[in-house]
């Protein structure tokens, strides 16, 4: 009953994923490294866009932002801004230098010029342009108040995130085996593994995640370390969001990227907090940035507006945890007193 | 002697396969072997980086020839896994060789973008002859030579120069008639005013027609059986064509089929040039077709950048079966015969080269064989090397010029690393299983036993 649906979903998925790239030709026509620069220019503008943006109506520009990215680096840039891609292609790029610059700076463009956004601006890049951030963070939008109500509860164990979750695992499940059957799977497809252990962990985080929230976090680095040495390695995984970049109906990637969305509905920013190994570069790049979150303690009147307002729950009480925190700038809108303030310590002090 | 590869896709109905010749005598063994290429050049975006290869059986031992972008056409012999010779030309070579004889010898014909066309002996790699097909100017860009046709002791060949100069503005493409033994130009014939493909032919009704198809589409059937050309008639294709025709064999009213970038495959009459029936793939065919015969019936087998290879009934085009790919099917099918069953191989823009089952298109194997050179892909511009096959029984293999700059020879019978780790039903299963053992089991109880991270909010 369901493979009509499936088949029919899968036509117009390659239909779309063919014609995804819709400057495809224009961009083609220019000279080699044009492209590359376009894309720095392009990331460089949207990093810098955090930093100019008003205060108010602030969390308008940066959903623009946003949408921005994606538009951008789906439809538009060719390299792979997937999670797992950036690695791959850093490290790659690494190797060129010296043999094929060129190409070398084609695979490093992007990675580093988010890594070096990241150092001077701080981890604007989770906030304001990561397209997988973006996708997670606009489908929550749809069930923030009850978000909100579990946050406030310290997300307790409930039959409706229970049969929330099962539904997500069974509509996993019955995709896989749609997909099982009708297509052969390769190495690169292992992002489905992704998209179980994401499963899994909403199994778990039904049942704990007030307690064990952070702890899980710590899954990022290992997710890290098998990305990276998959790519050491010379394979390729692809990652959510990948069929974006690629031009190339990639089914797996497809799936891992609806996960990604329906787990958001779950959990925030799921992917994020616990499985997404570029997060976890991005926190070290930007750990001692120009930029950064302070709060003063004279001021806070620990109302807990803002840990309300954090999809990624980086700030308890007015206190801001700079590993977590995306830069969003969430908590420094919502806060009456004023008590949260972005530093930046290249502004001429008065 | 019959020529072992006499045009673009070695014979007529574009099979791509050279069958091993001596059947009661088995090939050599033919190992598993990825040939690098060492061209020092800078790449651009689409560039053919292997041109198709050649087979054909030399002094008993299986060989490919095979050029590209390194300038170079490469004599591989497949037994022992050695370059015999190599030979230098002083542009890209973008079209694939033939082989023919020359006299008692084999010689290998094939063009470069440096306006000439080489000749040499297969065996040892001495030059017969060189002809340069078009006189340079300062402003004159390279040739696009194509793959030879070799018929009795001609070579028939196409050739677009395009110069660029004001005063002498001009872009021709020509049929080129040569002496296969000396090389000489006996006639040449403008046929078009842009790029245009291989030439395809094949004798019908003791006349041996070619058929010409150009970039923008016009296909033209020239009747080579007089001294000079005779246009036969001609037949506009809806949009582009890059590939070559494809005719049937052993019939005398063959039809011939060629697939354009509207998507449209078309089975045209070769003697009258009146279309036969239509077929729609769902994008681009930027390649040549091949016809093959599976239990007496003649069955065309053509891919398409909607990720399919799709199996047509000759007679009729009614669709036998249709396989979706991992990606957009660039090359050429190749039609051979395994041991137990025919197959059908091409190549995909996900980095795979497949064997199917030719009867039902169930895939047999798939091949890893690398991503391409080039920083992104730019497709539907030029035509990318297509595998060739050896037919040779449990000794039967394929020969792939990949765009990742190796040349690999990959046996379909017993082992081959490049295999890709594609995973069954079953195994994809038990893999999801393992991992769910391995989270709970392992990953969770040890996070959960780490110190909490210091700074943690």
């Amino acid at each position: 009953m369901l493979n009509p649906l499936f088949s029919g979903l899968e036509e117009i998925l390659e239909k779309v994923s063919s014609n995804l790239k819709l400057v495809d030709k224009g961009l083609g026509s220019l000279e080699g490294g044009y492209v590359e620069l376009f894309t720095i220019l392009a990331l460089g503008l949207l990093a810098v866009i955090p930093v100019v943006a008003p205060r108010p109506r602030r969390q308008l520009y940066r959903h623009l932002n946003q949408i921005f990215g994606i538009v951008i680096f789906i439809f538009v840039v060719f390299t792979c801004m997937g999670v797992f891609g950036m690695i791959r292609n850093f490290q790659r790029g690494l190797g060129e230098i010296g043999r094929d610059n060129r190409m070398a700076l084609y695979y490093c463009s992007v990675p580093a010029t988010i890594l070096a956004a990241s150092m001077i601006f701080g981890p604007s890049f989770c906030g304001w342009i990561c397209p997988t951030g973006a996708l997670q963070e606009f489908t929550g939008m749809l069930v923030r108040p009850w978000h909100k109500r579990r946050k406030r509860a310290g997300y307790p164990f409930s039959p409706a995130i229970l049969a929330l979750t099962v539904l997500i695992a069974a509509v996993f499940l019955v995709w896989m085996a749609y997909l099982s059957a009708t297509r052969v799977f390769f190495v690169e497809d292992a992002s489905i593994y992704w998209s179980e252990t994401l499963i899994l962990l909403l199994v778990v985080l039904a049942w704990r995640m007030g307690r064990w929230d952070m702890r899980l976090r710590r899954l990022r680095i290992l997710s890290f370390a098998v990305v990276a040495a998959a790519s050491f390695a010379g394979l390729r995984i692809t990652s959510p969001v990948h069929f974006g970049f690629s031009k190339v109906y990639d089914p797996a990637s497809i799936l891992a990227t609806a996960m990604v969305v329906l787990a958001a509905v779950a959990v925030p920013n799921v992917w994020c907090r616990y499985l997404c190994p570029w997060r976890e570069a991005i926190a070290w790049a930007a750990k001692h940035s120009v930029r950064s979150l302070s709060t003063d303690p004279g001021k806070c009147i620990h109302c807990g507006k803002c840990a309300e307002s954090c999809g990624v729950d980086a700030v308890a009480d007015g206190k801001i945890d700079a590993h977590e925190c995306h830069l969003c700038m969430k908590c420094v809108d919502e806060c009456p007193t004023g008590a949260i303030s972005v530093v930046d310590e290249w502004r001429p002090k008065p | 002697m019959e020529d072992a590869w006499a045009g673009a896709r070695g014979t007529p109905s574009a099979t791509g396969t050279l069958v091993w010749p001596d059947p009661k005598e088995a090939a050599p063994k033919i190992r598993e072997w990825h040939f690098p290429g060492k061209a020092r050049s800078r790449y651009k975006a689409g560039l053919a980086v292997w041109a198709s290869p050649a087979a054909a059986v030399v002094d008993g031992r299986p060989m490919a020839f095979v050029g590209g972008y390194g300038q170079t056409m490469y004599a591989m012999d497949l037994a022992e896994k050695k370059i015999r010779w190599s030979w230098i030309t002083n542009g890209e070579i973008a079209s694939g060789p033939a082989v023919g004889w020359v006299g008692e010898e084999q010689a290998v014909f094939w063009g470069s973008a440096d306006r000439t066309l080489y000749a040499h002996f297969a065996s040892t790699g001495a030059r017969l002859w060189e002809r340069e097909l078009v006189r340079p100017t300062g402003s004159m860009s390279g040739a696009e030579i194509s793959s030879p046709l070799l018929y009795a002791d001609r070579l028939y060949v196409t050739c677009f120069a395009y110069d660029r100069a004001l005063a002498r503005n001009e872009q021709k493409g020509w049929l080129f008639a040569l002496d296969k033994r000396t090389g000489g130009v006996l006639w040449k014939l403008e046929v078009s005013r842009g790029p245009l493909g291989s030439p395809a032919g094949r004798t019908i009704g003791g006349r041996f027609i070619a058929f010409v198809a150009t970039r923008d589409g016009l296909l033209q059937a020239f009747d080579l059986s007089a001294g000079g050309p005779r246009r036969l008639w001609s037949f506009q294709m809806p949009h582009e064509v890059l590939g070559s025709p494809a005719i049937e064999e052993g019939t005398e009213t063959p039809l011939l089929f060629l697939g354009s970038k509207f998507g449209s495959l078309i089975a045209i009459d070769a003697l009258s040039g009146r279309e036969r029936w239509r077929r729609m793939a769902g994008n681009w065919i930027d390649n040549g077709a091949c016809v093959g015969e599976i239990h007496g019936e003649r069955v065309v087998f053509v891919g398409s950048h909607d990720y399919c290879l799709y199996a047509f009934r000759s007679a009729d085009g009614e669709l036998i079966w249709r396989r979706r790919l991992g990606g957009e099917v660039y090359s050429a099918p190749s039609f051979l015969h395994l041991p137990d069953r025919p197959a059908v191989a091409v190549a995909a823009l996900d980095n795979h080269v497949y064997v199917l089952d030719a009867r039902d298109g169930n895939i047999i194997s798939a091949y890893y064989t690398g991503s391409p050179i080039w920083d992104k892909v730019s497709k539907g511009d030029t035509v990318w090397g297509s595998p060739v096959a050896l037919e040779a029984l449990a000794q039967s293999a394929l020969i792939h010029g990949s765009f990742n700059n190796t040349v690999y020879v990959i046996p379909l019978v017993g082992e081959c690393s490049l295999r890709a780790l594609t995973r069954s039903q079953t195994s994809l299963w038990y893999g999801m299983g393992a991992v769910a053992a391995i989270f709970f089991g392992v990953l969770l109880p040890v996070i959960l036993r780490l110190p909490a991270r210091r700074g943690a909010a």
